[in-house]
């Protein structure tokens, strides 16, 4: 902009310059032409005053002082001619200015040599006689005019354009200047001129639509990444060629990878089949699942491709830990499977015992003894649906079931007699000790912990063992503790006995009668009360299961 | 025009990245197909073989195209060039896995010490391959290291297979067949091993520039 109002500065100067030059020029020259003419004049009526007067004497010995003086007759014969030889000479009355001064007693007229350089004024006057007086002399073209002044000229030319240029600079640096001062931040606090004023709100505008523009599209997206960034699951954004845009700590840390994968390849950070898999499916566009294992854990990835305009941009890879779910799924098809096969167990002992009985096979003696099995099968099976509802009513919360405070020494201390005689028959002895402890808890399942307890001490000890219930309220605490002196449980068994259908020896288990789910019981009735269960086993010395109640204060 | 060179060299990259995973995947197979006794998981090699080897065409020609039309140098030259030699070894992982494959139906079943030993060394070179892999993806020239020593291991172990291999034969003449199906299985691990300590040559010099004096592949 400076440059531009510099050159048209300078251009408008040195026009100004130029085009006054050329009318000063024009209008000396006509004023000097003007005095010439009648300097031209004067000295013609001098020169016809004399001619008058001397006649052809007049130009004897004349000095001439730069004119050209000419004599001629009436009929255009030159008679003298202070340059060229008169004879030489043709006849002049056809010249303008003679012919005019033969008509009307004066005459004048001006003409141009033939190289234009020179422009000769011509001026006649008539005599008395007749005869006419020519005075001529040469002027000064505009060229020469020009010529003659050009160093004046152009001394002044180039010190008006010197001038110019320096006045150009100066001025155009002063209207620039407010201009390049301007504050772009703070566009309505600036002095300078009023026409931009329309030009500095609209920039305020936009500057406050930006700001808050900009503002809001950060607290999208910290609003996004708080929620991504607290994530369990594991959330991948990719472009469409599969590269990373965006990654959360869930995912760094499920990928084994670190923030710096940002802008590489998915498959530079897991290249499984799965995931390669899953690329392909997302490049056509496609939703697609897979399950994979990382680091020992079971992740299901699911890939949802972004599309625009029917094709795709990207795509969210979502990483969900399923470990558990597919621990449990396992779990499930485990119980069912160890559930049909304990039912089909004693089924088959009926089914088998019926058919014989009603053949009519078995002999009158034996028959007794078929009853009986067929009524222990069955009330095995029974106790076993028992503990299979209770447990999936465990498994369900135990929502129904009421809470109230309860004396875990009474309740104990019922069981104890309950089982008393049960224990006589196998020449057990057992004994209760402790105080009454009060605990919130849910009678039902607190009684059939201590039971299943207390029977599997029963069960699992040997003729002349003992079994030692302890109940011990704590400041803020209630501890059950079941020491029997039986065959104990050898290490390998000791974290698995807790598992649905796990006997440690399944041979001598259904023939004490037992489900496998005793202990599963316990588990569970435990977790309900937030209790803790530790057990301390040695083989062949005896066992003790210690369920530690918290207390709420 | 740089641009869309460094997007076919990205191509290129993760094609790589897809068959090595290919041959990851095809060389775990046949170790688990090895340790665990199943023949099933070892039908699956084939079929992974055959599109390691139309990995390996299609990569070749995207290697050829880029020497052709962009006439690489310096690094990029490097990284084509590496990625050319590389193909082969990965392709030849795939076919040692599938010959493997075939031999196992032979081996399956049987349970003797030898078995426990080639175990082992299938277990180390499926490492190998998965490390040199791992140094490509990662340009990792501390990994490509580890690999290559580790080829020391995969062949003390072949040594020691093949001795006990000898007295085997020595004492049980009637295991012959057997004793050769089990070293012809111990061998193509080996190979592996010497492919995948190929791969991490190339990776070091596709790194680095410089690529260690050829050792002699036995």
């Amino acid at each position: 902009m400076t440059k531009r109002i510099f050159r048209s500065i300078c251009f408008v100067a040195i026009a100004v310059f130029l085009a006054s030059v050329a009318l000063f020029l024009c209008v000396l020259y006509n004023y000097f032409g003007n005095v010439q003419r009648n300097q031209l004049k004067t000295q013609t009526e001098l020169a016809a005053q004399g001619v008058e007067n001397a006649g052809a004497d007049y130009f004897e010995g004349l000095d001439t002082k730069g004119y050209r003086i000419t004599w001629i007759d009436a009929d255009g014969e030159v008679l003298f001619d202070s340059d060229a030889a008169t004879a030489e000479m043709e006849n002049h009355l056809e010249r303008e200015e003679i012919k005019e001064a033969v008509e009307d007693g004066y005459g004048e007229s001006a003409r141009y040599s033939a190289t234009l350089m020179e422009r000769t004024l011509y001026s006649a006057m008539r005599l008395e006689d007749g005869t006419v007086v020519r005075l001529s002399i040469a002027q000064n073209t505009m060229l020469t005019l020009l010529l003659g002044m050009s160093q004046p000229i152009l001394i002044i030319a180039a010190i008006a354009i010197a001038l110019s240029f320096f006045l150009a600079y100066r001025l155009s640096r002063h209207i620039t200047e407010p201009l390049n001062r301007l504050n772009l931040d703070d566009p309505l606090n600036n002095e300078g001129y009023d026409e931009l004023s329309p030009l500095l709100r609209r920039i305020d505008a936009q500057q406050r639509q930006i700001r808050l523009q900009s503002e809001e599209l950060q607290q999208k997206q910290e609003e996004f990444e708080a929620v991504t960034e607290n994530m369990t699951e594991g959330i991948v954004v990719l472009n469409s060629k599969g590269i990373i845009l965006s990654i959360n700590p869930a995912a760094v840390r499920l990928f084994d990878t670190t923030k710096a994968c940002i802008g590489q390849h998915m498959l530079s950070v897991n290249r499984c089949m799965e995931i390669s898999d899953l690329l392909s499916a997302m490049e056509k566009g496609v939703r697609a699942e897979k399950s994979i294992t990382l680091q020992g854990r079971t992740y299901q990835l699911d890939i949802s491709p972004v599309s625009e305009d029917g094709s795709v941009t990207g795509a969210v890879l979502l990483v969900l830990d399923v470990t558990e779910k597919a621990q449990a799924e396992q779990m499930r098809q485990e119980f069912t499977a160890n559930v049909s096969h304990e039912l089909k167990t004693p089924l088959q002992i009926i089914a088998g015992s019926a058919e014989l009985l009603s053949n009519g096979i078995v002999k009158e003696e034996d028959r007794k003894s078929f009853y009986n099995r067929i009524q222990a099968e069955s009330q095995r099976m029974i106790r076993l649906v028992e503990d299979i509802i209770r447990l999936s009513h465990l498994d369900e919360g135990a929502d129904d079931m009421k809470r109230e405070n309860v004396d875990l020494f009474a309740l104990a201390n019922e069981i104890v007699k309950s089982l008393q005689t049960e224990a006589e028959n196998v020449q057990i002895t057992m004994h209760l000790e402790g105080t009454p402890a009060i605990i919130y808890g849910i009678p039902q399942l607190l009684q059939s912990l201590i039971f299943n307890l207390c029977d599997n001490a029963i069960k699992y000890n040997r003729a002349g063992g003992t079994v030692a219930v302890q109940v011990k309220a704590e400041k803020d605490r209630v501890i059950l503790s079941v020491a029997d002196t039986g065959i104990g449980i050898s290490p390998e068994h000791q974290n698995r006995i807790f598992e649905r259908f796990y006997r440690v020896d399944k041979s001598r288990s259904k023939e004490l009668g037992g489900t496998g789910l005793g202990l599963s019981i316990v588990k569970h009735a435990a977790r309900l009360h937030e209790a803790e269960i530790a057990l301390n086993s040695a083989e062949n010395e005896g066992t003790t299961i210690t369920v530690t109640f918290p207390v709420p204060k | 025009m740089r641009t869309r060179f460094d997007e076919q060299l990205n191509t290129l990259h993760q094609e790589l990245i897809r068959m090595g995973a290919l041959c990851e995947e095809v060389i775990s197979l046949a170790a688990s197909a090895l340790i665990q006794k199943d023949d099933a998981l070892a039908a699956k090699i084939a079929p992974l073989d055959h599109e390691i080897d139309e990995k390996e065409r299609q990569i070749e020609s995207v290697c050829l195209r880029l020497l052709l039309q962009q006439q690489p140098v310096a690094g990029d030259l490097r990284q084509i060039s590496a990625a050319l030699k590389m193909i082969t070894d990965l392709e030849r992982i795939g076919d040692q896995a599938e010959d493997i494959a075939e031999i196992l139906p032979f081996l399956n079943g049987r349970t003797l010490p030898e078995h426990i030993q080639i175990r082992e060394m299938a277990k180390e070179a499926s490492q190998m391959v998965t490390d040199s892999v791992d140094a490509y993806v990662k340009q990792d020239t501390a990994i490509a290291e580890a690999v290559i020593a580790a080829d020391d291991i995969v062949d003390d172990y072949f040594i020691a297979i093949k001795n006990s291999l000898i007295s085997l034969i020595a004492q049980n003449p009637n295991e012959g067949e057997y004793a050769l199906d089990l070293l012809m299985a111990a061998k193509y691990f080996e190979r592996i091993g010497d492919h995948a300590t190929n791969i991490a040559e190339w990776v070091q010099f596709s790194v680095t520039g410089e690529k260690n004096t050829p050792q002699e592949v036995n």
